[in-house]
């Protein structure tokens, strides 16, 4: 403790750090002096007068706040005096006269710092008998947030925390004196995409959560601590529930991971919990029709039409996709199902095998705060990652670092890049082959004779030389580079090429250590893991692996395939003719792609195993409800490898039944043989088993996972990283679709998690982006119907008309049912060509 | 919904600050002008033309009281009433108004003609009563003083007529300031004609001093005005060249701060200065900039004063035409450019850093301090702040030196100053007499005694902030250790003679309203414990006080003064305190004779609300 100095609050010698603040050194030492305004989290501000202590100072004891004051080396200070007990109470009694005291109807009763404090702090008795002022009650800040200005103490939480964390300062301060409000443009909204924070942090019931209101008194909460399944971010929140009803979702603190923040998909989007449409009991296809049926029945009716198909066309010839927003369990055992029981390698979910991702995601989330240079390649944290994106910002804001951005169109992030590499659609990889020549020029190593001239490679990629040389020597100067791509760059034509040609940059800068995939599904990285994949078994180990066959063979009483599956995309394009049995597990996908129903249609047998019965599960023969994630127990391993628990929070709905206990009664009366290998009646016995086949995961169990999750080593799994050559030419444009089509997801998209919840529906806006130029050349104005078409199919949407798009591309955003950009997709992948016609 | 020209004119006006934001002020004046106020659409396209959220620009529109938030009459009066004023007359004129435009305060003539507001203190205290009219849609607004019912007939004949009278304050009012020829230096050449021209300046030998100090070594200059000890005149009474010792070595740039914003009620000795010697007052600014080597200085101007702003802005056009300021002053190789900053009402701007936030283009709270501007000033830089007078004290100084200066004054309070003399006295007005000069001396012997030779019962010694002082003190010193030895503050220097026969509850009541009406709003014991404590006043003054009205008032003013973030929460309780401490006697009989049975005040009911009105349902029910 030799760099620790030692002050003494009421004459007790306590050792603080340098600089710290009073409030937090007190704290540490088991002292909670009393805050409003300060948050740990935030800039000090010192307005609420409500952390008084006395200070020894020249010229006598003084008030002074706590949360304003770093420690003094040798500081005395009064916490339990008269004075600074008085001095608090003051505060509290001038805090309180215009406060409504309508605690009884406040949701925040119960857990209200105000409260608390009034009750520890407070004088006890009011002398204030005039009338109070009146503000707003009940002010709508947003679709998602309440605010009632007379309950507000105006602390500037709230607008800190949209400055600080959001850079988007959509809250402020009217008028001034006893008038001061907080309020939000008049024409405008607060729709900064991590705007239910601020109801975390607000000390009082001033904002409240529009879907949450009303509905609970806090002490009647169920809380469990959960994570978020909405992107690869895995943020930690807890799931507050009252009579087996999720009332609210609020952050969880992990220091790793989210910090203290979630987003609002995270915070407001659970309507799919206790949706009325959720599929309450199994259904089965009765002359014809979807009908209710018991769960052994349902079953019985799985396992018939499997071995049918299985022995009509043998096991090669059934399928089953899994998902990247289930658990772990329930993926690894729809595999060991497939494998182990079906023997089929037909294994894959969407985004999965044909995404060219690091297996082992990114290197670290916590690198993203602290780093000097951030390269972000065909990926968009704005839309996918807000709580990331928030980090990312703030490091360029606050620590200074240099954000790089290559990507298909400006995203949101663009404003904060000191380079932006926005190269040709369909020739990135000359761009990055410009980015490697650049930084080996500027380096003595050796240039290989593959790589063209900077200047070659830039013209082809339509970027400008002087971006490349600047992007290339902030990355080979870094000391502490953030590092990643994503699916925009990974997914689709050419992506191969693509992510070595960027691979390669990296490698020459010197930091193919630090390169990672930033994956955007909730358990994409675990569904590998979990050997979700026609040729990979779990732990990542090639199928061809004899030894690590083995060993699963012993432990699943079976033999496994040698022959490699097919992927997603392959096994859409066989059915019916490969495939004659489908089983779907969270995946949907002729909600993707709706034109292809009539291939589903024909399969023998179709098996969907949801929540709700999807456009694919209409055409089922055997529909098996599911529990949500939050009414079963499961473990997710983000993009970090880092595993966490998401527990059972409330019960199931109806005969629902959670995945992995669906999979593991069907394996059972598939395979009776079997039973030994299936005796898995627990979360806790699949995990077990999963921390033994999975290398990674060794070590780990439910128990130790504890409530913050664990990482799996990094060198678990070995990549090698060095300059390879690649094929990628750039794509030609073809005259018959002349746009690049592009496509992202938006937080606020269609799809099913924002349906179920019909206080978000005004959120989403279902439209194709154009370039204003484009469009004009098109004649189409906003708002326009428009329609897209490609050799695969055509949608029809809406235009918006975007600066931020390059000329001559069109941005379609994912799930929205009414516009399934999927429909475009040739086999199955982004990065295609289309048409775009306006609607008349 | 901006015009072209006014979104070039405002473009330009970014350019003209180190960081554009600080433009935004001037920007929300010329939308003003074009528009005659500000609709959200004209905030969003500003916001627009500054790459900020339009909610930044609301809230800063929020904060100040010259921006309109919706439109007014073509013509806006302010009338003042606050104590200096109200001394003088101001209610009866403000009666005379409402019944001639038959409108109460906050509304508009059916004409549409005029919006009539009563207003805090304008800088006329010693020329008042006064209202300040504005035109809408215009940069046009100027100040009526001395106004009697007749003159204010004539006056409102003469708006209608359209005719349009000149900015300039006609005639150069009753400002006293020849009864101690011996330190006439600041104001000595305010009443010649044309005194404010660069001609009659340089005629008058101006213009001399700063060559000499640009040959001088910035630290000597430093030196000088340390040994001449001038001691700050906005407020604090912090000696000048201690202050500027404070800036921290190799740290660039700096920036020097004028505080114009003299909106202290009760002091208006700034304005005089800056409408008729504004070149005494640059060549200071010149002298400072060199000692700290700043070549950016700001004015930061209450937006009242309009007219000074424009003397000012020809004044540094003047000098820059003789390559007194601009590139190369002075044939140097020293830079100094000199912009003119509007405030736009709000008292609080003249606390240092809460000016420096409205200068760097936010709402104008107060900060933190530690950092002292000194160290991370302006745009986070090193930066000086100093009063007007204290930016032209300096200048006397350096012409005539550190010796020169402390002939006169007391050892701790050297020189002389400017005192503004308002409130019930025969000559109001403002003098410049070296510290230590006796209020005595100052109200009898110079300013002729009080009005109607009435017994002096209060005096407040140093703006409206500063404690009250009996009479028992008419023989102290007017200088700082003095003032503080007597229980209160020499402060701005602005002297309120309060005279018997005056109700000392109405003062102290309308004190309280100056401060809550001014109060930024950031800290709680401030925003919400002025506001109280007028409304007790209010409803002791309406009959309905109990006598432990008063103990609550001395109980709760010690949070307020001692608990506050910044110096305005003292400020705003020290005239009740001190009136509670030397007119209790007063208080209670008050309240006695309007509350003989003493009742309590009904506890006001709630409004009836439902919490939930424009929810929808479902979320109220339980499943
Ligand atoms: C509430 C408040 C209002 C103030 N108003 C003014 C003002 O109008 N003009 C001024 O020069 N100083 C004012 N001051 C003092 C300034 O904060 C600052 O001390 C002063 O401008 C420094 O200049 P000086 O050292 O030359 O006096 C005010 C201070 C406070 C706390
Ligand atoms: S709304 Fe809540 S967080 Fe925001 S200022 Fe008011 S009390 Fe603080
Ligand atoms: S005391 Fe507080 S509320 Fe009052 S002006 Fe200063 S900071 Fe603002
Ligand atoms: S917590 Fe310290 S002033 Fe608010």
């Amino acid at each position: 403790m030799s760099d620790w100095i030692t002050i003494t609050i009421d004459g007790k010698e306590i050792q603080a750090k340098p600089g710290e603040l009073l409030v937090d050194a007190a704290a540490r030492a088991g002292i909670h002096i009393p805050v409003f305004c300060y948050h740990p989290k935030l800039d000090p501000l010192g307005a609420c007068r409500m952390c008084l202590v006395e200070a020894e100072g020249r010229r006598g004891k003084m008030l002074i706040t706590a949360c304003t004051t770093p420690v003094a080396d040798g500081g005395v200070y009064y916490y339990e005096s008269e004075r600074a007990v008085d001095a608090r109470q003051g505060t509290l009694e001038l805090i309180l006269i215009n406060h409504p005291l309508d605690c009884p109807i406040c949701d925040k009763g119960g857990e209200c710092p105000l409260q608390d404090q009034t009750l520890e702090h407070g004088p006890g008795k009011s002398h204030f008998w005039e009338e109070k002022n009146h503000k707003a009650k009940h002010y709508p800040l947003s679709d998602l947030i309440m605010l009632d200005q007379e309950r507000c103490i105006v602390c500037w939480r709230c607008i800190r925390y949209l400055e600080e964390w959001e850079d988007k300062p959509q809250l402020g301060l009217f008028h001034r004196g006893g008038e001061t409000v907080i309020d939000k443009f008049p024409d405008g909204k607060l729709d900064a995409y991590t705007s239910g924070s601020i109801i975390d942090i607000c000390p009082v019931g001033a904002l409240t959560n529009r879907l949450a209101r009303f509905s609970y008194r806090p002490w009647e909460l169920e809380k469990t601590p959960s994570i978020c399944t909405h992107c690869g971010m895995g943020c930690n929140l807890r799931i507050d529930s009252r009579t087996h009803r999720i009332r609210r979702n609020v952050a969880r603190e992990n220091a790793a991971v989210n910090d203290e923040w979630i987003c609002d998909k995270g915070r407001f989007a659970m309507g799919f919990a206790s949706h009325p449409e959720r599929l309450q009991e199994p259904l089965a296809r009765i002359n014809g029709e979807l009908r209710p049926v018991s769960w052994p029945e349902a079953l019985d009716r799985v396992v018939r039409g499997l071995k049918r198909v299985v022995e009509t066309h043998g096991p090669a010839a059934v399928a089953a996709i899994g998902s990247a927003k289930l658990s772990n369990e329930a993926n690894y055992l729809l595999a060991k199902f497939m494998r182990g029981v079906v023997g089929s390698n037909n294994l894959d979910f969407r985004e999965g095998s044909a995404v060219v991702a690091d297996p082992r995601g990114i290197p670290s989330l916590a690198d993203a705060r602290d780093a000097d240079v951030i390269v972000l390649m065909g990926c968009d944290p704005g839309e996918e990652m807000p709580v990331l994106a928030n980090f990312l910002k703030r490091a360029v804001l606050r620590g200074g670092a240099k954000m790089i951005i290559v990507h298909p169109r400006a995203i949101e992030l663009t404003q904060y890049a000191a380079a932006f590499i926005n190269p040709t659609i369909g020739a990135e990889s000359a761009a990055f082959d410009a980015l490697t020549r650049a930084t080996l020029d500027a380096s003595d190593a050796i240039i290989p004779d593959w790589l063209p001239e900077v200047e070659e490679a830039a013209q082809v990629a339509g970027i400008s030389v002087e971006d490349v040389r600047e992007a290339a020597r902030l990355l080979s100067q870094a000391k502490r580079p953030f590092i990643v791509y994503g699916v925009d760059y990974a997914w689709g034509y050419g992506a191969r090429n693509l992510v070595t040609a960027l691979t390669n940059w990296v490698v020459a800068a010197g930091h193919g250590e630090r390169l990672g995939f930033l994956h955007s599904q909730a358990n994409a990285l675990g569904a590998a893991d979990m050997g979700m994949a026609p040729d990979r078994l779990p732990g990542h180990r090639p199928l061809s692996d004899a030894r690590a066959r083995r060993e699963l063979e012993a432990r699943w009483q079976t033999e496994i395939p040698t022959q490699p599956g097919l992927s997603y995309g392959a096994m859409m394009a066989s059915t019916p003719d490969r495939i004659r049995a489908l089983y779907l597990m969270g995946a949907d996908p002729v909600g993707e792609k709706p034109a292809d129903a009539k291939a589903l249609a024909e399969l023998d047998f179709l098996v969907v195993q949801d929540m709700f019965l999807t456009e694919s599960a209409k055409l089922a023969d055997v529909v098996l409800p599911a529990a949500s994630y939050a009414e079963s127990r499961g473990t997710f391993t983000n993009t970090e490898r880092r595993v966490q628990r998401a527990p059972q929070a409330v019960r199931t709905v109806g005969k629902s039944v959670a995945d992995w206990a669906i999979l593991m009664h069907l394996a059972r009366r598939y395979a009776p043989d079997k039973k030994d290998a299936w005796d898995t009646p627990s979360v806790d016995a699949i995990f077990a088993e999963i921390a033994e086949v999975v290398p990674a995961y060794r070590g780990m169990s439910w128990e130790n996972l504890g409530e913050s999750g664990q990482q799996w080593p990094r060198d678990a799994v070995s990549l090698s990283r060095e300059l390879r050559p690649h094929s990628g030419a750039a794509i030609p444009p073809s005259p018959d679709y002349p746009f690049r089509l592009v496509v992202g997801s938006l937080l606020w998209d269609g799809g099913t998690v924002f349906a179920a919840t019909p206080q978000m529906a005004g959120l989403a806006r279902q439209a194709a982006w154009l370039h204003p130029d484009d469009a004009a050349r098109l004649g189409v104005q906003e708002g326009d119907a428009i329609e897209i078409r490609s050799r695969g199919g055509s949608i029809r949407t809406f235009a918006h008309l975007d600066p931020s798009i390059k000329p001559g591309s069109v941005f379609a955003p994912y799930s929205f049912p009414a516009a399934p950009v999927g429909n475009l997709f040739d086999d199955y992948v982004p990065r295609t060509s289309v048409a775009i016609e306006k609607v008349t | 919904m901006l015009s072209d020209t006014a979104r070039s004119e405002i473009q330009a006006l970014m350019g003209r600050y180190p960081q554009p934001r600080s433009a935004i002020l001037p920007a929300l004046y010329v939308a003003q002008r074009e528009i005659g106020w500000l609709p959200t659409e004209a905030m969003d396209e500003i916001a627009t033309l500054f790459g900020m959220e339009p909610m930044e620009v609301y809230a800063i529109a929020g904060f100040y009281n010259m921006l309109y938030k919706e439109p007014k009459g073509r013509y806006h009066i302010e009338i003042c009433t606050n104590v200096p004023c109200k001394l003088r007359g101001a209610d009866k004129m403000a009666e005379h108004l409402q019944k001639r435009l038959g409108v109460g305060f906050g509304e508009t003539t059916e004409d549409g003609q005029f919006t009539l507001d009563h207003m805090e203190c304008l800088g006329s205290c010693a020329t008042g009563p006064m209202f300040f009219v504005r035109r809408s849609g215009s940069d046009w607004g100027r100040y009526y003083e001395d106004l009697t019912p007749e003159r204010i007939d004539a006056i409102l004949e003469d708006l209608l007529s359209g005719e349009d009278w000149p900015m300039e304050r006609s005639p150069a009012g009753p400002y006293h300031h020849d009864h101690h020829p011996e330190t006439n230096f600041l104001l000595a050449r305010i009443d010649k004609p044309d005194s404010h021209t660069i001609e009659s300046y340089l005629a008058d030998g101006g213009y001399q001093t700063a060559p000499k100090v640009l040959a001088m070594s910035p630290q000597e200059v430093i030196d000088e005005v340390k040994k001449a000890g001038v001691r700050g005149r906005g407020g604090a009474g912090f000696p000048a060249g201690v202050k500027w010792g404070f800036i921290p070595k190799d740290l660039y740039p700096r920036y020097l701060v004028v505080n114009a914003d003299e909106s202290e009620p009760g002091t208006f000795k700034d304005r005089l200065i800056i409408e008729y010697d504004p070149h005494e007052l640059l060549e200071g600014i010149i002298c400072t900039a060199w000692a700290i080597q700043a070549h950016y200085a700001f004015i930061y101007i209450r937006g009242e004063y309009m007219f000074g702003a424009q003397r000012l802005n020809q004044a540094i056009a003047e000098a820059k035409a003789r390559g007194f300021l601009g590139k190369h002053i002075f044939g140097t190789d020293f830079d100094l450019e000199v912009i003119v900053h509007r405030g736009a009402g709000a008292y609080i701007c003249g606390e240092e850093t809460a000016l420096l936030s409205s200068l760097e283009g936010y709402r104008g709270h107060p900060r933190l301090k530690p950092p002292f501007p000194a160290v991370a000033g302006l745009y986070a830089k090193p930066t000086i702040v100093n009063n007007v007078e204290t930016i032209s004290h300096v200048r006397h100084v350096l012409e005539h030196g550190a010796d020169w200066y402390r002939q006169w004054g007391t050892e701790r309070s050297p020189g002389f100053q400017l005192i503004c003399l308002s409130g019930q006295v025969k000559k109001p007005g403002v003098y410049e007499i070296p510290y230590g000069t006796t209020f005595r001396e100052l109200i009898y012997d110079m300013a002729g005694g009080t009005v109607d030779d009435r017994p002096i019962k209060s005096i407040i010694p140093g703006g409206l902030s500063m404690p009250h002082i009996l009479p028992d003190k008419l023989d102290i010193g007017i200088d700082f250790e003095s003032l503080q030895q007597a229980g209160s503050l020499l402060g701005s220097g602005g002297v309120i003679v309060i005279c018997e026969g005056e109700n000392i509850v109405p003062i102290t009541r309308r004190t309280l309203g100056f401060y809550r009406e001014e109060s930024c709003g950031k800290c709680s014991p401030c925003r919400e414990g002025v506001g109280w404590m007028e409304k007790i006043l209010k409803r002791v003054e309406a009959g309905q006080g109990t006598l432990s009205d008063l103990d609550t008032m001395e109980r709760v003013t010690k949070y307020i003064e001692q608990q506050s973030f910044c110096p305005f929460g003292p400020a705003a309780v020290w005239g009740l305190q001190s009136t509670l401490r030397h007119f209790r006697s007063e208080f209670e009989a008050y309240i006695l004779e309007t509350n003989p049975d003493q009742e309590k005040p009904s506890l006001p009911a709630r409004p009836i609300y439902r919490p939930y009105v424009g929810e929808p349902l479902e979320n109220m029910l339980d499943d």
